[in-house]
């Protein structure tokens, strides 16, 4: 009896130190997936935001690109468009949220892969955005194209991707 | 062979010697539990599990939203999707299938997906005109078709491995109808009801 409990207990230490080791020191795959979760937090505005918290958050989504990054977006009803840049990703970034009452971006069904050097990564994902009027921009698949710059992960592409051809 | 029905006998006999003493069990017990409530236990386990296979990896429970695959699905509808129902043979034409988004790898659910009908096969060519389509020139009998359609556009050839889907719901104008060739490994499974 007394070695099953001491069995048990030197198991559930061993869970808390590898549960408080993933904590600690997050693999890149999570620490990816929590850039992807804080993007969608970042370009989520509600109705009550003020100006001050949309310009922090365009601030916040600026940090997330890398200088030369890239958006390629095909949104329908208003055609494709690429960005060049975080000076053109922040101009947009401040208009579309200045022009927005509420907007509503998720990232669903994130998958990701590692390149092999481990310092490049692509994510691929669903997004939902919801702009809270009677526009349907529906659903579309996204790509993401991640560096690890100075030991942290920016986004250098992002592409919208049409399922069906 | 003889002591383990010798023992047998004994417990039975042990067991209606100890009932006729016990009262019986009160009704709610019975009706909640049942007489044996480590059977019922074992039933709910059993029970559990299966549901969790079976709505998990088998038939997914879904949530149609929009109004693309109107009027043969409304809005807000519920429906199930078989996922094995391609494991033995390919997509049918006339199929309404569910069309994933993310990466097709892996055997995780996808949380949203598009609902279409395959009315292209591989290696075919599609074509819409006068709001009628056309498979390799040919007009195709589509009956579930209640909503106008004016649709004019080129052909759309597929590839070995592609599907032409599109909704039931072809009145709003081309542009604006999400369709198109959907890769065979994009399809997850075939709408139950």
């Amino acid at each position: 009896m007394k070695t099953a409990f001491r069995l048990v207990l030197l198991a559930a230490i061993a869970a808390l130190g590898f549960w408080l080791w993933t904590v600690l020191f997050p693999g890149p795959e999570k620490i990816i997936r929590q850039k992807i979760a804080r993007l969608a937090a970042t370009t989520t505005v509600d109705a009550h935001d003020s100006n001050l918290t949309r310009a922090v958050k365009v601030g916040n989504l600026i940090g997330a690109f890398a200088v030369a990054a890239e958006i390629s977006c095909d949104v329908p009803e208003l055609g494709s468009r690429t960005l060049s840049g975080r000076d053109e990703i922040r101009d947009t970034a401040r208009a579309v949220l200045a022009g927005l009452t509420t907007l509503k971006v998720e990232f669903l069904d994130v998958t990701i892969h590692l390149g092999a050097d481990k310092s490049t990564a692509e994510v691929s994902c669903t997004v939902r955005v919801d702009t809270g009027d009677k526009r349907d921009y529906g659903v579309q698949e996204m790509r993401f194209q991640l560096k690890k710059m100075d030991g942290d992960w920016l986004i250098t592409r992002a592409e919208t991707v049409k399922t069906l051809s | 062979m003889i002591v383990c029905w010798q023992l047998s006998a004994g417990f039975r006999f042990n067991i209606s010697v100890q009932s006729a003493h016990v009262p019986p069990p009160h009704w709610l017990r019975v009706v909640l539990i049942g007489r044996r409530p480590k059977a019922t236990l074992m039933r709910i386990a059993v029970l559990v599990v299966t549901c969790f296979i079976t709505f998990r990896f088998v038939l997914l429970p879904i949530r149609i939203e929009g109004i693309s695959m109107l009027p043969t699905y409304q809005d807000h509808q519920i429906n199930c999707l078989n996922r094995l129902a391609y494991l033995r043979h390919e997509p049918q034409r006339g199929d309404i299938v569910s069309v994933r988004l993310s990466d097709a790898h892996g055997l995780a659910n996808p949380s949203v997906a598009y609902l279409k009908r395959i009315i292209g096969l591989p290696g075919e060519t599609v074509s819409f005109h006068a709001g009628h389509a056309f498979i390799n020139g040919q007009l195709l009998d589509e009956p579930y078709l209640k909503l106008p359609c004016d649709w004019e556009t080129k052909p759309f050839p597929c590839s070995p491995k592609q599907y032409y889907v599109v909704g039931d719901n072809r009145s709003m104008p081309f542009s604006f109808h999400t369709k198109g060739r959907a890769e065979r490994d994009h399809i997850i499974g075939k709408i139950l009801l």
